[in-house]
């Protein structure tokens, strides 16, 4: 038959033909970068010097949400841009209140913990790998560990009492949030793991020019002890900062400026000094509060890091006339600690211990450096907080630390700084971010 | 009774013609004509219970032989209802007067890859757009903007009012969080890319992301006079057959094509404006006011200008110009018995409301069919497409002073902000740039080249009287190289200290191939029952090479990549293969039950096995109540179709997703990497639909009223979606595979031909429809408190709790806007409407003119207006939204679309055989509640949960055209 005949010729064929096309589906691969898998397991020094570069890189990211969020709130600038929740949540305005949901939270908090994870990539790998030496795996060990706790640091001075977690190498079995000391705890050994680690350690790999004269091991570990100076005040353990403190680079004598930097540039994959605006632009400044400017000591050289506005500006009910001048162009580094606030933390670590000749010494080193001349005020307990408190405000202005000393203090509240706007709220941490479901 | 084909029987009647080789035959012949005297050429004739027949000539004139028992001939021609008629070998000379099919019952609905079924046999809701109604009223920007209200079940958010358009077409509610929210694509055969590809305007406006940059979709390319007719497969139990791509629905295109006979040159000219829908307004202020709000030395600014009289409007300097179009199109059309050929130019030339945008496209087709014998045809539609946008900068960003939409929020009436006699422009002192500046010298464009290439191959393998099987092959190719610019210069306010400069260029290759290959068996019954088998694969493979270059640190007044101190670049590389088999059974008993089962397997390589198979069965079931003989045939009711249809699609994961991927960062000159944001999951599988729809078709009074109703119950299971992880864990979101999501709906379609005289024909279309829908499964365990599902944000879909944003929360609908309440995140609004009513009138008065509206009614569709939350602190707001609370706004609206009226002037001409002139308008008028430009607006481009969020869109305009048509 015909029909059968088309048949025996056609469906042959055609199978001849499914077949041939049915082939199989490579197994996928990602043409747009490499695996995280691929570094966990025995990763040459060449990828863990690129997850050493990743993370310093990445500590710079959210860092500008940090301090200007944390500024508003201690009424310490405005920021004046294009996101009109900068001038209403953190300010408390009318109803309003810090969203849990919301980027000044969400940023500098999963910024930092990025960084943490990258840490965590790099511990592991480290671990995983037999292509380098001992002394240079704890080499790998403690850079990771001191930026680990630094991030961790950050996060902790955003959420105060809610705590943080510190556990979280695992994405799907997540360490739970620790209360505000044990956080303080957990930070403060993991520096302390950090600094045992840098002892006789070897680097292996290139910090970047920020670094330069922090590049071994051992001007390494006197960073982690700074920076776990800063978290012990923060924790209110004054004996311990001093203690730490000590141990940093603190140079009474010397170069108030020096310290660790975070660089910027404009180079690939690089990124540009996100607190820097441009003199006179609108739209995007940061507006130095006015009580900063009213409650200044005429002749202070800090005062240079304000600069007067053509015309005010006037955003949301809130003015201001002056806008910063903190840094010089786009590519300016930001100090990550530097000697003036080890000073400072020097000296309030003294006076809280009731050392109160230290304190004044340094203070006045501070007073000296600003071209205000010697404390003449009382030698109290009480006194000397206040001015320390106001000499931090100067020398540490726009970096990110008002809002905590204000807290360690008491004095985060709206009888210590002044309301702007009726309604307005001082609030004094950030909630746990919604996406972390607590 | 008669048998039913389709197309592809129209062919069978040629092929067969020399095949009939019968020892005892008798002829018939006759002439067909329509009801006014008038010959109709290419009417098939069927000899009923072969597959043997004719159609007339060009003078309507047929003949035919038919076996000894043979007793009926059955008339079939688009456009006309049907017609059997008794013959006997006594029948001499047939006269037969085809009338007019008003309801379209005999209109050829493609359902599959090779399939097709008439209308009145479909046991879907098949929404089917003729060009006619796409292209007939009014000149149309895009294919996609002119759908809107002309069929049920479908919801357009637009993204863009600029020229060059910017929409998403979301069929029967949201069916996917992860991208892959539009339909599929097909025109002739070829699956085209709909993409929405960002310029990288982002990197110089600080938007978040590319999808708030407003990029057009690249359906835009498509020419909508080119179309012959759209179907839409709404669902899945339509669309089962298109497997995993057809999620979110099916979209068939088919372009005109020639026909033997006369060569038809037909040239049509448009001409027209855009003009802004609605200007939102500006606040007004007196002295003592801006005192009050803004201070006494603002006061002393504002009187100052006021005194030289330098208080602006901006809103009217920006959106203010009537922008000019033109649209020219050309086709050609014609051919011989063997070879047809449909050729056709066009170019559309359309100044926006800002001025320097605008949308240009020129476009060339050529559709070549061929018939090399009698049982092989081949088909080629080869179309090439150049289009140019300048877009310029519209939505949402952060500081780049860009965006039109957020500087003059902030812009104040009384600052002086054009350019002094030397041709700079001042500082804007209230916003991070200088809306003049902008308009003036920056540029966001886009360019396309593309070339559409669609073959199809068919081959009668078998032909006898009560069967055939032909194969079908199809092929094709969409290939497009996108370029975009972006230019920002070192003057700009915002890019001075920081960027200087800013010089984004993309180029962007799509190439996508796609190829099946189909048999198609069909055996038909003495008794008139048909069986239709299809069997066949399908492959694609889409390879996609992005490549973004960006300078900035520029060189003053140099606009080239190499003229500038930081250089970047960015590639993202994609490849998608898929592969699958389907089968299909068909059949028709008399017409009176038409039933089909098939099934899809597909595998793909977006899913976590790539060599998995995925089924997709469908089966539906039709019954024509009016076809049994117990229906008295001369009843009022002339068809009542009780249908019901089950089918299930799928839709894999975008690009990607499968990895968890280490992303390049930079310090000082040296290079690291970073785990980036998102954790893949290389177990993905893909997310399912299952749709199940029932419903009715009834026409009455010799279908003069034709009534459609269809009610669909359709379960996304396993949804993909980016969930936000506890960002503590170092990711921000994950890819998932466990959210099920129910929409069920409701479409009504009402046409009604209430006069139908010689001199007056007036007919009416009625759309209503609706969807609801609802998360019913959230399967993420809670590590912490046991059975609990937590609720979340999804990432990308909204400003935050403290805003609004969508919330994915079980039991609630997924387009619900969300807030902070006082016992934590509340829907404080939907932005699915209540209902949808489209309503389309046309009218003919005597033979030349015609009268045409299309009224649209949303009701319901909250919107978050956060345009009025920027005018708001920028003290830019009319006074007359004052009373307004809270920025969540009713989007209700009720909107003439599309309205003409075409008079063809009577010709005695042999050279000019017509000529129509017309004039008709788009967005005519708006009748609305809503306080800013326009209640359809997404800031959020087209994709996943994106609709109903307005931050400082591209208005949206509304068109009038003068048109001049002829015929030669």
């Amino acid at each position: 038959m015909k029909f059968t005949h088309a048949l025996r010729v056609t469906f042959p064929a055609l199978l001849l033909l499914f077949s041939l096309l049915s082939c199989e589906i490579e197994e996928q691969f990602d043409p747009n970068g490499p695996s995280i898998n691929s570094v966990l397991s025995n990763a040459t020094p060449s990828e863990l010097n690129l997850l050493v570069t990743g993370i310093e890189a990445r500590t710079r990211d959210g860092f500008s949400n940090y301090v200007t969020a944390s500024g508003t709130i201690a009424r310490e600038l405005y920021i004046f841009d294009a996101d009109p929740r900068n001038t209403s949540d953190l300010l408390g305005k009318d109803e309003t209140f810090i969203d849990a949901n919301t980027f000044y939270l969400t940023a500098p908090f999963s910024s930092r913990y990025r960084v943490v994870k990258n840490a965590n990539v790099l511990l592991e790998a480290v671990n995983n790998t037999t292509l380098i030496s001992a002394d240079e795996a704890d080499g790998y060990r403690g850079f990771a560990n001191t930026m680990k706790a630094l991030m961790l640091s950050q996060v902790l001075d955003l959420l105060n009492e809610n705590g943080i977690r510190v556990d979280v190498a695992d994405p799907e079995n997540l360490g739970p949030f620790l209360s505000k000391e044990a956080s303080y705890d957990a930070i403060l050994a993991l520096y302390d793991e950090a600094f045992t680690q840098l002892q006789g350690s070897t680097f292996n790999f290139t910090l970047s020019s920020g670094f330069t004269g922090f590049d071994t091991p051992e001007e390494f570990a006197k960073v982690n002890r700074a920076l776990s100076a800063r978290t012990a005040t923060h924790a209110e353990r004054y004996q311990e900062a001093l203690t730490r403190v000590n141990a940093s680079f603190l140079d009474l004598n010397g170069d108030l400026s020096s310290g660790p930097e975070h660089i910027f540039g404009t180079g690939s994959g690089d990124i540009l000094n996100p607190l820097f605006k441009a003199p006179g632009q609108s739209g995007d400044q940061l507006i130095v509060h006015p009580r900063i400017i009213a409650n200044a000591t005429s002749g202070d050289a800090r005062l240079g890091k304000f600069r007067m506005r053509v015309s005010s500006s006037s955003v949301d009910g809130l003015t201001g006339d002056f806008e910063t001048a903190l840094y010089e162009s786009v590519t300016s580094p930001i100090d990550i600690i530097r000697n003036e606030e080890l000073v400072l933390i020097w000296a309030e670590a003294s006076i809280n211990t009731g050392e109160y000749d230290d304190g004044v010494t340094g203070i006045n080193i501070i007073r000296n450096a600003a071209g205000i001349g010697d404390y003449s005020g009382d030698v109290s307990e009480d006194a000397l907080i206040d001015e320390m408190l106001y000499q931090r405000t100067y020398s540490l202005w726009g970096e990110g630390h008002q809002m905590f000393d204000l807290r360690r203090y008491g004095l985060l509240n709206a009888d210590y700084l002044p309301i702007d706007r009726v309604g307005d709220d001082v609030f004094t941490q950030f909630p746990i971010p919604l996406s972390e479901g607590q | 009774m008669y048998t039913s084909l389709g197309k592809a029987g129209l062919l069978l009647v040629f092929t067969l013609l020399t095949h009939a080789t019968m020892l005892a035959q008798f002829t018939v012949s006759g002439n067909v004509s329509d009801s006014d005297g008038f010959s109709l050429t290419g009417v098939s004739v069927l000899v009923v219970g072969t597959t043997s027949g004719t159609v007339t000539d060009i003078d309507g004139n047929f003949s035919v032989q038919l076996p000894a028992n043979s007793e009926q001939l059955r008339f079939s021609y688009t456009g006309f209802a049907p017609q059997t008629v008794n013959v006997s070998p006594s029948t001499s000379e047939l006269s037969i007067i085809m009338k007019e099919d008003i309801a379209n019952l005999e209109q050829i609905v493609v359902t599959g890859l090779a399939s097709s079924i008439k209308r009145s046999n479909l046991a879907n809701a098949v929404s089917t757009v003729s060009a006619e109604e796409l292209t007939g009223v009014t000149s149309q920007q895009t294919v996609d903007g002119a759908l809107y209200g002309k069929m049920t079940g479908v919801n357009i958010t637009q993204s863009s009012g600029a020229p060059g358009g910017g929409y998403a077409i979301r069929l029967r509610g949201v069916s996917s969080l992860s991208g892959n929210n539009q339909p599929l694509i097909i025109l002739d055969g070829v699956y085209i890319s709909n993409v929405e590809i960002p310029s990288g305007s982002r990197n110089a406006s600080g938007a978040n992301a590319g999808n708030e940059e407003g990029a057009s979709n690249r359906l835009a390319d498509i020419n909508p006079d080119d179309i012959e007719s759209m179907e839409v497969l709404k669902g899945a139990s339509a669309a089962a057959i298109y497997g995993t791509r057809a999620n979110a629905g099916v979209i068939i295109i088919t372009t005109k094509q020639g026909t033997s006979g006369r060569t038809d040159i037909s040239f049509n000219q448009d001409f027209g404006f855009n003009t802004i829908i609605k200007k939102v307004g500006r606040r007004s202020y007196t002295a003592d006011q801006v005192e009050e709000a803004f201070g006494a030395d603002e006061r002393a600014i504002f009187e100052a200008a006021e005194a030289r009289g330098e208080i602006f409007d901006y809103e009217d300097e920006i959106y203010g110009e009537q922008g000019f179009i033109s649209d020219s199109r050309l086709r050609i059309s014609g051919g011989n018995e063997k070879t047809s050929f449909f050729l056709s130019g066009s170019y559309r030339d359309e100044d926006g409301i800002v001025k320097g945008t605008g949308y240009e496209r020129l476009s060339t087709r050529l559709n070549v069919t061929h018939k090399f014998s009698q049982r092989l045809k081949i088909q080629s539609n080869t179309s090439y497409i150049r289009s140019n946008s300048n877009r310029s900068f519209f939505g949402n960003e952060n500081d780049g002073g860009l965006s039109y939409g957020y500087t003059l929020a902030f812009t104040r009436d009384w600052y002086n902000l054009f350019p002094d006699e030397n041709g700079n422009y001042p500082d804007n002192p209230t916003a991070a740039g200088n809306p003049i500046q902008t308009r003036d010298q920056t540029r966001n464009t886009e360019n396309i080249d593309r070339v559409l290439q669609g073959v199809n191959l068919q081959y009668n393998v078998l032909q006898k009287d009560n069967q055939n099987l032909k194969v079908v092959l199809n092929g094709g190719v969409d290939f497009f190289l996108n370029q975009t610019e972006v230019y920002v210069p070192e003057t700009f306010q915002s890019q001075r200290g920081l960027q200087n400069g800013f010089l984004g260029v993309g180029k962007n290759n799509v190439f996508n191939v796609n190829y099946s290959a189909i048999a198609v068996h069909s055996y038909y019954t003495p008794s008139d029952v048909s069986f239709t088998t299809q069997a066949g694969i399908t492959y694609l493979n889409f390879e996609n090479d992005f490549v973004y270059n960006q300078t900035t640190q520029l060189i003053p007044g140099q606009q080239n990549l190499t003229q500038g101190g930081a250089q970047s670049i960015t590639q993202t590389l994609s490849s998608t293969e898929e592969f699958g088999f389907l089968a299909q059974e068909e059949v028709n008993i008399q017409d009176k039950i038409i039933g089909t089962v098939g099934v899809r397997f597909d595998k793909s390589s977006l899913n976590g096995d790539p060599n998995k198979y995925y089924a997709f069965p469908r089966a539906s079931l039709a019954l024509n109540l009016t076809e049994f003989d117990f229906w008295d045939q001369s009843s009022f009711v002339n068809q009542f179709k009780p249908r019901i249809a089950y089918g299930q699609t799928g839709n894999s994961a975008t690009f990607g997703r499968l990895f968890t991927s280490l992303t390049p960062v930079g310090i000082g000159g040296q290079s690291g990497f970073s785990v980036s944001g998102a954790q893949g999951n290389s177990e993905l599988e893909p997310e399912t639909s299952t749709e199940l729809e029932f419903g009715v078709d009834v026409g009455l009074a010799q279908n003069k009223v034709n009534l459609s109703a269809t009610y669909y119950i359709r379960d996304v299971k396993n949804l993909l979606y980016d969930r936000s992880l506890p960002t503590s864990s170092g990711f921000g979101n994950e890819i998932r595979n466990d959210l099920d999501l129910r929409n069920t709906g409701f479409e009504f379609q009402l046409g009604l031909n209430p006069v139908r005289t010689a001199n007056l024909d007036y007919s009416t279309t009625l759309n209503f429809w609706f969807n609801n829908s609802e998360i019913t499964r959230l399967g993420i365990p809670d590590g912490e408190s046991g059975d609990d599902i937590p609720s979340f944000v999804p990432p990308g879909a909204g400003f935050g709790l403290g805003l609004g944003t969508f919330y994915i929360d079980e039991g609630s609908p997924i387009t619900g806007l969300w807030s902070n309440g006082e016992n934590g995140p509340e829907q404080i609004g939907n932005t699915e409407p209540d209902f949808q009513f489209g309503w389309g009138n046309n009218l003919s008065i005597g033979k030349n003119l015609t009268v045409s509206a299309l009224f649209h009614w949303r009701q319901g569709s909250d919107i978050l207006n956060l345009t009025r939350l920027l005018t708001d602190i920028g003290g830019t707001t009319p006074r007359s939204s004052d009373d307004l609370e809270g920025f969540i706004e009713d989007g209700s609206y009720f909107r003439l679309r599309e309205a003409s009226v075409y008079y063809d002037i009577p010709l005695q001409s042999d050279f000019i055989r017509g000529l129509k002139v017309g004039v008709s308008g788009r967005n005519i008028f708006t009748l609305t509640d809503y306080s800013s430009y326009d209640p359809e607006v997404s800031v959020n481009g087209g994709s996943g949960l994106s609709s109903n969020l307005e931050v400082g869109p591209f208005p949206s305009s509304k068109q009038f055209y003068f048109h001049l048509g002829f015929n030669f």
